[in-house]
C-alpha cells in the first residue's frame, strides 16, 4: 500500500444539467487545460488533485456526474459520501439555471445535511450569449445561503478559486470540530476576511 | 496473408449462399470481420436481424425500409406545413397529408397543433445536439461532410428548421450602438462579436456526418416516445453509422443513414432496458448486468473481487458505462468495431460482453492488487491501451 501523502481527504461532487461544462471545469482544475470536445459523461467520472491549504495537504477526490435524468439513480448514490457539492449551470442556458432548484432538492434528499454547497455559473466568458445575469445567480445563492461564483473553464476564470473556497469551507468545519475538542486552539475564520488576495495563492 | 485470403474467401462463400447459414456466419464473425468489401456492414445487418437469411428477400426489404425512412423524414423532421420542392406535379403538401389545417400556426398552443409538437421536440433535440457534436472527438470522421446528404433537408429553399440543429441554436438578437451627430445624422454601429461556432454549419446542399446521426437519434426518439433520447445512445449509434457510412460498396454507402437507423433500432430493441431508469433493477436492467459481471469476477478471482470490495470500489463506478455502452467509450473506434463483431455474433447476447468485461479486470490483476482506491478507479475508468485481440482471446477462455 502506498504511503499516505496527504493530511486530509475531501470528497467533492459536481452536479448540474447536461452540457453546462462540469467535465471541463474539472479538467481545467486537475490538468489546467481546456478542450471543448469532451464526450458526454455516462454515469460517473473521477479525478484527484492535491492542494495545500493552511499548511495542510488536502487530497480532493472529485466525482463528475452525468447530467441527464436517466443517470440519477446511479449518481445520487454518490451524494451521501460527498463533503462538498458544486452545482453548475450555464449562463447561456436559461433552463440549466431554472433547474438549480431541482438540483438543490436532490441535494436535500440525498446528501448529508452538513454538506458544503456552492453554485457556479459557468461559461462567463461567453458574454454575447449570456441569458442569466450575475445578479440572478447571486440572488438564488443568497436565498439558499450558498456560496456563488461565476466561472469560465475556457478562460480559466475562478476555477481554482472555486475549488479552494469550497475545500476551505470544509476545512473550517473539520477544524471547527477539532477546536471544540481543543478549546484552547484559536480558529481563524477566514470567511470574515477579505477573500480575494489569499485565494489566488491557496492552491499549490 | 494466405490466412487472410482464406478468411475473405469464407465470407465470399457464405454471402453467395441463397440462404445464409446463420450459425456459420456467427462463427465467422465472432473471430472478426475482414475490413474488405461490405462484409462487416452486411454481417451486422444480418446479425441484428435487419435483413433475413434469405438473400432473395434483401432487395425488397431494403427498398421498403429505405422508402419508409424517407417518409419518416418528411413527416417528422421537416417543419409543419412545408411543401416538398422538386417533386414535380406530385408535390405533397402537409396541409393535405399531415392534417395541418388553417387553424394551426406557430403560436398555437393547442394539443393537436403540429407546431406545438414541433416546439416541444426541441427540448430533447437540444440534448441530442449537445451529444452528437461531441461524438468521437478523437477522430475527424463525424465532422466531415457526407457524400450522401439528405436532399430534402439540405436544400432548404429558404425555409428554416429543416436541419435539426438550426432549431436549437440559441437565437441572439443583434444590437447596435446608435450615435446621433447633429441634425438627422445617425450613425449605427452594428455590434458583431459572436464567438465562432466550433462546428461550422455546412453550406447549402451539404451536411456533416454528425448531422445525419442527429437525425437518426431524433427520429428514434420521436418513434419511441416512451423512451425518448437518453445520453449514451449517441455512442451506440456512432459505430454502426461509421460502419455503414464507410462501406466500400457505394451503392450501400448511399443508404447508410436509413440502414443505420434500422440496425440501431434493432440493437436498441435488445439493450433499451439499460437506458430506462425504472428498469434498473429488472431482469435485463443495467444493475442485473452489473451483478452478473460482479458474480463472474467473484467466481474467477476471489482475490481481486475481495480487494475491490474492501476498497469500496463498487462495480457501478466502471461497469455501468462499460455495459450500457457496450464498451464503445473504452477503446478506439476500430477496436470497438472489432469487439462488436464478436458481441453481435453471440447468440446469447450479452454473455460474451460480460466475459470481455471480466477479462478486462482479470488482465489488470497485478496493478489492481497493488493500487489504492484512486488509482484503481482511474485504471478502470481509463482502461490502458491494449491489443484488443488479446482481451477477446482471454474472454473466450473464460468458461
Amino acid at each position: 500500500m502506498a504511503k499516505k501523502t496527504y493530511d486530509l481527504l475531501f470528497k467533492l461532487l459536481l452536479i448540474g444539467d447536461s452540457g453546462v461544462g462540469k467535465t471541463c471545469i474539472l479538467f481545467r482544475f486537475s490538468d489546467d487545460a481546456f478542450t471543448s470536445t469532451f464526450i458526454s459523461t455516462i454515469g460517473i467520472d473521477f479525478k484527484i488533485k492535491t492542494v495545500e491549504l493552511r499548511g495542510k495537504k488536502i487530497k480532493l477526490q472529485i466525482w463528475d456526474t452525468a447530467g441527464q435524468e436517466r443517470f440519477h439513480t446511479i449518481t445520487t448514490s454518490y451524494y451521501r459520501g460527498a463533503m462538498g457539492i458544486m452545482l453548475v449551470y450555464d449562463i447561456t442556458n436559461e433552463k440549466s439555471f431554472e433547474n438549480i432548484v431541482k438540483w438543490l432538492r436532490n441535494i436535500d434528499e440525498h446528501a448529508n445535511e452538513d454538506v458544503e454547497k456552492m453554485i457556479l455559473g459557468n461559461k462567463c466568458d461567453m458574454t454575447d450569449k449570456r441569458v442569466v445575469s450575475k445578479e440572478r445567480g447571486e440572488a438564488i445563492a443568497r436565498e439558499h445561503g450558498i456560496r456563488f461564483m461565476e466561472t469560465s473553464a475556457k478562460s480559466n476564470i475562478n476555477i481554482e478559486r472555486a475549488f479552494c473556497e469550497l475545500a476551505e469551507a470544509i476545512l473550517d468545519k473539520t477544524s471547527g470540530r477539532e477546536s471544540a475538542e481543543n478549546p484552547e486552539r484559536v480558529v481563524i475564520d477566514r470567511r470574515n476576511n477579505d477573500k480575494a488576495p489569499g485565494y489566488n495563492k491557496c492552491c499549490a | 496473408m494466405a490466412m487472410f485470403k482464406a478468411r475473405v474467401k469464407e465470407f465470399e462463400d457464405i454471402f453467395a449462399q441463397d440462404v445464409i447459414d446463420m450459425k456459420h456466419l456467427r462463427q465467422l464473425t465472432f473471430n472478426g470481420v475482414p475490413d474488405v468489401q461490405s462484409f462487416r456492414a452486411l454481417s451486422w445487418k444480418l446479425l441484428l436481424g435487419y435483413l433475413g437469411p434469405k438473400r432473395s428477400s434483401w432487395a425488397t426489404t431494403l427498398s421498403k425500409k429505405r422508402a419508409l425512412y424517407k417518409q419518416f423524414i418528411v413527416e417528422l423532421v421537416l417543419p409543419p406545413g412545408h411543401t416538398l420542392n422538386g417533386e414535380g406535379d406530385g408535390a405533397t403538401d402537409c396541409r393535405e397529408s399531415g392534417g395541418v389545417g388553417l387553424q394551426d400556426h406557430p403560436l398555437s398552443e393547442g394539443p393537436e397543433s403540429a407546431w406545438n409538437t414541433f416546439f416541444n421536440d426541441n427540448e430533447f433535440l437540444l440534448q441530442i445536439d449537445k451529444d452528437v457534436r461531441r461524438l468521437c472527438p478523437d477522430i475527424s470522421f463525424f465532422q466531415q461532410p457526407t457524400e450522401y446528404p439528405c436532399d430534402i433537408v439540405v436544400h432548404s429553399e429558404g425555409e428554416q428548421g429543416r436541419r435539426l440543429h438550426e432549431r436549437v441554436v440559441p437565437s441572439v438578437l443583434s444590437s447596435a450602438n446608435v450615435e446621433r451627430k447633429g441634425l438627422g445624422m445617425t450613425k449605427i454601429n452594428l455590434i458583431t462579436k459572436r464567438s465562432a461556432e466550433n462546428y461550422a454549419a455546412m453550406e447549402e446542399g451539404q451536411e456533416a456526418h454528425w448531422e445525419v446521426v442527429q437525425r437518426i437519434l431524433f427520429l428514434y426518439a420521436k418513434l419511441n416516445p416512451g423512451q425518448g433520447y437518453v445520453q449514451g445512445m449517441n455512442e451506440i449509434v456512432g459505430p454502426i453509422y461509421y460502419v455503414m457510412a464507410s462501406n466500400p460498396d457505394l451503392s450501400f454507402r448511399a443508404h447508410a443513414e436509413a440502414d443505420c437507423f434500422f440496425c440501431f433500432t434493432a440493437l436498441m430493441g435488445e439493450i433499451r432496458d439499460f437506458f430506462i431508469k425504472t428498469l434498473d433493477d429488472a431482469e435485463g436492467g443495467i444493475r442485473c448486468m452489473m451483478a452478473k459481471l460482479s458474480n463472474m469476477l467473484k467466481s474467477k478471482d476471489i482475490g481481486i473481487y475481495d480487494h475491490l470490495r474492501h476498497q469500496e470500489l463498487h462495480p457501478q463506478y466502471y461497469s455501468f458505462r462499460w455495459l450500457t455502452l457496450l464498451l464503445s467509450q473504452e477503446f478506439p473506434l476500430p477496436d470497438v468495431v472489432r469487439i462488436w463483431d464478436s458481441v453481435f455474433s453471440d447468440e446469447h447476447r450479452f454473455d460474451f460482453l460480460i466475459k470481455i468485461c471480466c477479462s478486462m479486470i482479470l488482465m489488470q490483476r497485478e496493478a489492481i492488487l497493488e493500487n489504492d482506491f484512486a488509482s484503481n478507479v482511474k485504471l478502470l475508468q481509463n482502461y490502458p491501451p491494449i491489443d484488443i485481440n488479446v482481451v477477446l482471446t482471454h474472454a473466450l477462455s473464460l468458461a
